[in-house]
């Protein structure tokens, strides 16, 4: 893993720790449903597109997003960090 | 626009169908005891829950429907009912003049305050009449309205600017709500499978105004919460998990949270569409609807412990 894609995960992390309510004891999980659990609602949406299009430099196409392509911080990074 | 799809009407006139190109239909006859049946089929399936009925006005509450911000989402669909202003001086010159122009629009003169909106959904009424309600156990309701959704085009029985819908909504726990669709799912296929329908599943989304800056509509596509039976290209039934939306805006809880909701909603004349276009237009060889329902409701009741 590269130190840039390090510093935007642990930058995405801190991004949902800050909004994402409801946490399990364990807390906050890379493979933690976000949308599923509730952790994160549709008003976050917005948002989260464009702090990923920030970190990543790259604008996203939402016509182009995909059902579970938020499930997880694992996903979207992999999704939308890692060819960056 | 409208498409009168003459080959529909022309099978479909002598049991009953009567095409306003404006985009409504006339039922009579026949295809109207169709209609009537289809509606028992799924109030058949309601029972499935013990779904409770109410009766609510083609009107709903613009105020109380910004609640939910629909309009801002859906302002291309509304239907806004419109009377004039109702002054003496206002009246009459509306009155004094041809009350049509050549392409036959009304001509209004000055209009009064528009604080309602002709209801999009049959189910929109159920959140607001359980406002502030703490539930004890789900509560399952049911409801069928004329709705009305303005569209870019129009086709008799497949897609109509008025229309009748019938829902069967579920008010509880995430658990309680999740369940219910399983269920729902599982009774439109036995009620289907009664039918000799072919219906294939397919996620969907509602149709947003501008919907890449709308946060539902994105939710919606990465976490889809609408789910289509579709008989051919046309969906004949949906089923929504709104997860806390409706319990948030209207203070309904269940376990000392916003309530979730979920419901399953039918298209009547789009199951006429479906019998008719499976079975034919002879009502000799259309299936028995209620039977049918009532059929698919005994299974699903005994799946999901009501009875």
């Amino acid at each position: 893993m590269s130190a840039e894609l390090t510093a935007e995960l642990a930058s995405l992390r801190e991004w949902v720790a800050d909004r994402a309510k409801d946490l399990p004891p364990q807390g906050l999980t890379d493979d933690l449903p976000l949308l599923e659990g509730r952790h994160l609602t549709s008003l976050h949406i917005p948002e989260l597109i464009q702090f990923l299009e920030r970190i990543s430099r790259r604008p996203i196409d939402v016509e182009n997003l995909r059902p579970g392509d938020f499930r997880d911080i694992r996903t979207i990074a992999e999704r939308f960090l890692e060819a960056s | 626009m409208t498409a009168a799809d003459p080959t529909l009407l022309a099978e479909l006139g002598p049991v009953g169908l009567s095409w306003w190109p404006g985009g409504h239909v006339a039922l009579s006859g026949p295809l109207y005891q169709l209609a009537e049946d289809c509606d028992r089929a799924f109030t058949a399936l309601a029972s499935a829950w013990r779904a409770t009925p109410e009766r609510h006005p083609a009107m709903i509450d613009a105020a109380t429907l910004q609640e939910i911000d629909y309009l801002h989402a859906f302002p291309h669909m509304a239907t806004f009912p419109v009377g004039m202003a109702t002054d003496e001086a206002n009246l009459a010159a509306f009155a004094d003049r041809d009350p049509l122009d050549a392409t036959g629009a009304v001509r209004l003169t000055r209009t009064a305050p528009v604080r309602e909106v002709l209801t999009p959904a049959a189910c929109y009424h159920v959140y607001p009449q359980h406002r502030g309600e703490q539930l004890a156990a789900p509560r399952y309701v049911t409801t069928v309205n004329t709705c009305f959704r303005r569209e870019t085009h129009y086709r008799p029985l497949r897609r109509q600017w008025s229309f009748r819908m019938r829902e069967i909504v579920c008010l509880g726990s995430r658990a309680e709500v999740t369940g219910f669709l399983d269920a729902a799912r599982a009774a439109v296929d036995a009620l289907c499978r009664e039918l000799d329908l072919d219906v294939a599943w397919r996620t969907a989304t509602d149709p947003f105004f501008r919907p890449a800056s709308n946060p539902h509509y994105l939710a919606q596509r990465l976490h889809p919460s609408k789910h289509e039976a579709a008989f051919g290209d046309l969906a004949v039934a949906s089923l929504n998990m709104h997860e806390d939306h409706f319990g948030a805006a209207f203070g309904i809880s269940r376990d000392g949270r916003p309530s979730s909701t979920g419901c399953l909603a039918f298209g009547v004349e789009r199951w006429l569409y479906a019998v008719t276009r499976r079975h034919g237009a002879d009502p000799a060889n259309w299936p028995d609807l209620p039977a049918a329902g009532h059929r698919a409701a005994s299974a699903i009741a005994i799946a999901v412990g009501v009875f």
